[in-house]
């Protein structure tokens, strides 16, 4: 932590620079890592984050510049080779084989084995379970992974690293998954980590967590080192500034909006959870959304953000109880095709996996939904359908080559605007956006909350959720906070803030309702 | 824009077409015989019908394909649909049947369109084992493969036995009338060419055939995007086996009898085979129905180009030359799509 920084670094990246077609991932970066330090890297997404990583634990090895390896040059050429020189990672999303026992994954291939070369599953599992014991990980090392929470889950890589002798760890933004309780008990493990003496390169763009952690800072961005930073000598506002380039002003939205008539109301609504301690996924809902308003829904994960917004789309997994009211009228969702024919629109949370049709065309994707109005005698129109697409692309300023080009050839805020058009044509008079500016990048999210605007006004009901608290705050009429299943506050615009949102998202089942 | 909305052939499809040529071109230079060019249409008409054959059940293995399913039952619902058509026969004219006497058009009919029921049913049946049951389209079509072929031959001795008084696991057809769907070229062939352009109509002009690219592609998207899976599963799957249906009744017209334990066995491969040749993906959401028809053209040009250069029957080599053209097709197309 005191380590000088007259020694020799034990990682020392020089002049790094990374090319993929048609864009600089990384451009001249040069950083130091000193032993023994926790080193924060932050940056907006596409800032280079991922890629610098990649470089250092030899996923990327066609870069121009040196990494050196105390006072040494090295080139790795595949992973094990970085492992072999100590440097462990653990992404994002877990590089786990479910069906495999913790121990099995935690000695993947290296597997111990006895005099007869079978595997020797005893002395796996119990250096698993030492492993796994120094590290609060109650699990019994026999255990699938895909049983495992995900907290777990990142213990068990963790575990992996260790036991590689791992004294350099990337963390890619390892807290995006977790709960309160298994991010302190993350942070006390990276601590213990620390007192071994394992460096560690912490990526996140969380500035509570960084500036908890971390001894230095470094910022990316646009593939660039902008700066970096000892913690003691700088402030979460200055860290975020170079992050973005500018401060971030609140996106200002004109005149306030003036919400309409009723148009959705949800009655104690509460969603089963089957074989579940807690019983309820959602427990005694009760909301109101009016035309031309945004109402945010605010919860940490796991809190049924998204389970609410599937019950009023008519695609949860167990069918809930209680009632949805459209225009003050009992409606009953057993498939989203119910849910779209009652003007009800879902963007998913999970653009990719749920949203898009990722070997069509962005027409093909854009008229999904209204196919059955461009019909000639049973046959798709192309004349008409082109129409619908064309309009859509006008309305909502998607940038693509032209509605004929592969849908992937979009940026993804212009994904998810299609994705948003897509269901604009089916003329709903609900929209519900499940975090819809995950993955989007800043400019694009001041465009779609600008879009959800000018919807609102044009008298769309809108219920939105996010992750991120500032967003909600931004763009919500009033905010909704949902803890375990429950709803445990309501906020107008004016009066929420982040501390009284957390507060209440942080409320144990059967504390006290306030509101 | 052409008439389809987009352009009628992909590259791909161009470049099978190409291939066909260049193999229509070896075979005429290499072949001893000179078959191709002594009796050109000869060959032709043989090619037309052997490729008729094929394609039209290949037709229904690349909608369900496309659908983003497997269809592992066809060459066992050639063989069922071919002994169900001779069943109906059997029970509604026996004398005819055991006397060699014209059975007459009513009959003949009347067992076509049983045929097709049933070819109907078991569609539903697989569509329903894998919405409603949640089997995976691989076990629920197995079953299928195992199953109908064994049940075929029940049918067929039971009936026999009642019948003709005698058990046989074959049921001949001498019936000139019924036998004539298959003998002559054109039948199958126009049969073959009216599905090719019912199924491109189906997939690339109605919303159904959208929804069927869609389910292929995205299942979940498409579920969230409010189009009813279960529903366009269920007509790919009874695509699958209608057309399987209509193979087996042409079949059996053309062996002149039916005989369920080895009429179209392995035949459900020879489909996938020419649906991928044809460029389906087998992960879903990709494919048409010229390219299916152009990748059993393709197939069944190799198979009589080899047959006829080495000049031993084409069933010999059939296997080993379907396998071949199956690596060499996919290799190619995931070699052109990664430069």
């Amino acid at each position: 932590m005191t380590a000088g920084s007259d020694r020799i670094p034990l990682v020392s990246l020089q002049g790094v620079t990374k090319r993929f077609p048609g864009v600089v991932a990384l451009a001249d970066v040069s950083l130091d890592v000193r032993e023994g330090e926790l080193h924060s890297v932050c940056g907006e997404n596409g800032a280079g984050k991922s890629t610098l990583m990649k470089v250092l634990c030899g996923v990327i090895t066609d870069y121009e510049g040196d990494l050196v390896l105390r006072g040494s040059p090295v080139r790795f050429e595949r992973t094990r080779d970085a492992e072999a020189a100590g440097v462990g990672i653990i992404h994002q999303e877990l590089n786990l084989v479910g069906e495999l026992s913790a121990a099995a994954n935690i000695f993947l291939g290296r597997e111990l084995r006895n005099s007869l070369g079978l595997l020797d599953d005893r002395a796996m599992e119990s250096a698993a379970a030492a492993l796994l014991t120094e590290l609060e990980c109650h699990i019994h090392p026999r255990q699938p992974v895909a049983e495992l929470r995900v907290g777990d889950q990142q213990l068990v890589e963790i575990a992996k690293a260790l036991s590689l002798e791992t004294e350099i760890l990337v963390m890619d933004e390892p807290t995006s998954a977790l709960t309160t309780a298994e991010v302190e008990r993350l942070f006390r493990v990276i601590g213990r980590l620390r007192g071994a003496g394992v460096t560690i390169l912490y990526i996140s763009h969380k500035m509570d967590e960084i500036f908890h952690l971390a001894d230095r800072i470094t910022v990316l961005r646009d593939g660039r080192l902008v700066d970096t930073l000892e913690r003691r000598q700088t402030n979460p506002r200055e860290v975020t500034h170079l992050m973005v380039g500018r401060e971030i002003e609140a996106t200002h939205l004109d005149e306030p909006r003036q919400p309409g008539d009723v148009v959705l109301s949800v009655d104690r609504l509460s969603l089963p959870w089957p074989g579940h301690a807690r019983e309820w996924r959602l427990q005694d809902i009760s909301l109101k959304l009016r035309a031309g308003e945004i109402l945010g829904v605010a919860g940490l994960m796991g809190a049924g953000r998204t389970e609410l917004l599937e019950c009023l789309f008519g695609c949860s997994a167990e069918r809930p109880v209680g009632g949805i009211f459209l225009d003050g009228r009992e409606v009953r969702l057993f498939h989203p095709s119910e849910a779209m024919e009652a003007g009800i629109a879902l963007l998913t949370e999970d653009r990719k996996r749920l949203g898009l049709f990722d070997r069509m065309t962005v027409k093909e994707n854009l008229t999904m939904c209204v196919l059955g109005k461009t019909t000639v005698m049973g046959f798709v129109h192309s004349g008409r359908e082109n129409g619908f697409a064309v309009d859509s692309v006008n309305r909502l300023q998607i940038k693509t080559r032209g509605i004929d080009a592969p849908v992937t050839s979009l940026s993804g805020g212009n994904q998810q605007k299609m994705i948003i058009g897509r269901w604009l044509l089916t003329k709903p008079r609900v929209l519900l956006l499940d975090d819809p500016t995950r993955g989007v990048d800043v400019g694009a999210k001041a465009e779609l909350y600008r879009l959800m605007d000018k919807l609102c006004r044009e008298g769309l009901g809108i219920i939105l959720t996010s992750s991120e608290l500032p967003e909600l705050l931004t763009v919500c009429d009033r905010i909704l906070v949902l803890s375990e299943g429950r709803l445990t506050a309501e906020f107008s615009g004016d009066e929420a803030t982040e501390e009284k949102i957390m507060e209440a998202a942080t409320f144990g089942p059967g504390v006290g309702r306030s509101s | 824009m052409s008439l389809f909305g987009r352009s009628p052939l992909t590259a791909n499809e161009m470049g099978l077409l190409g291939a066909i040529v260049l193999v229509l071109v070896l075979t005429t230079l290499l072949d001893g015989n000179h078959n191709y060019w002594n009796e050109p249409w000869l060959s032709a008409e043989d090619i037309a019908r052997q490729t008729a054959l094929l394609g039209i059940f290949s037709l229904g293995a690349a909608v369900v394909i496309i659908a983003g399913g497997i269809d592992l039952s066809s060459g066992s619902m050639i063989a069922f649909s071919g002994t169900i058509c001779a069943t109906i026969m059997v029970l509604l004219a026996p004398d005819a049947m055991q006397n060699a006497e014209p059975l007459g058009l009513p009959i003949i009919v009347l067992a076509i369109v049983g045929t097709l029921v049933v070819g109907f049913l078991v569609g539903s049946l697989h569509a329903w084992l894998i919405t409603v049951v949640g089997l995976p389209p691989f076990i629920a079509t197995l079953a299928s493969l195992v199953g109908l072929r064994s049940l075929g031959r029940v049918v067929c001795e039971n009936v026999t036995e009642v019948q003709f008084g005698g058990k046989s696991s074959q049921i001949q057809i001498y019936d000139e009338q019924f036998r004539y769907l298959a003998t002559s070229v054109w039948i199958p062939v126009v049969v073959f060419v009216v599905l090719t352009v019912c199924v491109w109509l189906l997939l690339g002009r109605t919303v159904v055939g959208r929804h069927i690219y869609a389910l292929g592609g995205n299942e979940d998207a498409a579920r969230l995007s409010g189009i009813r899976t279960g529903r366009a599963k269920w007509l790919a799957y009874c695509i699958g086996t209608m057309t399987a249906t209509i193979a087996g009744i042409l079949f059996i017209g053309d062996q002149s009898v039916a005989d369920p334990q080895t009429l179209g066995r392995g035949y459900e491969l020879n489909a996938i085979a020419a649906a991928v040749v044809g460029g389906c993906s087998l992960q879903g959401g990709i494919g048409t129905a010229p390219g299916t028809a152009l990748g059993a053209l393709f197939l069944r040009v190799v198979i009589d180009g080899v047959a006829k250069i080495i000049k031993t029957g084409a069933d010999v080599y059939e296997g080993l030359i379907v396998g071949l053209v199956v690596v060499v097709a996919v290799a190619f197309s995931k070699f052109r799509e990664r430069r």
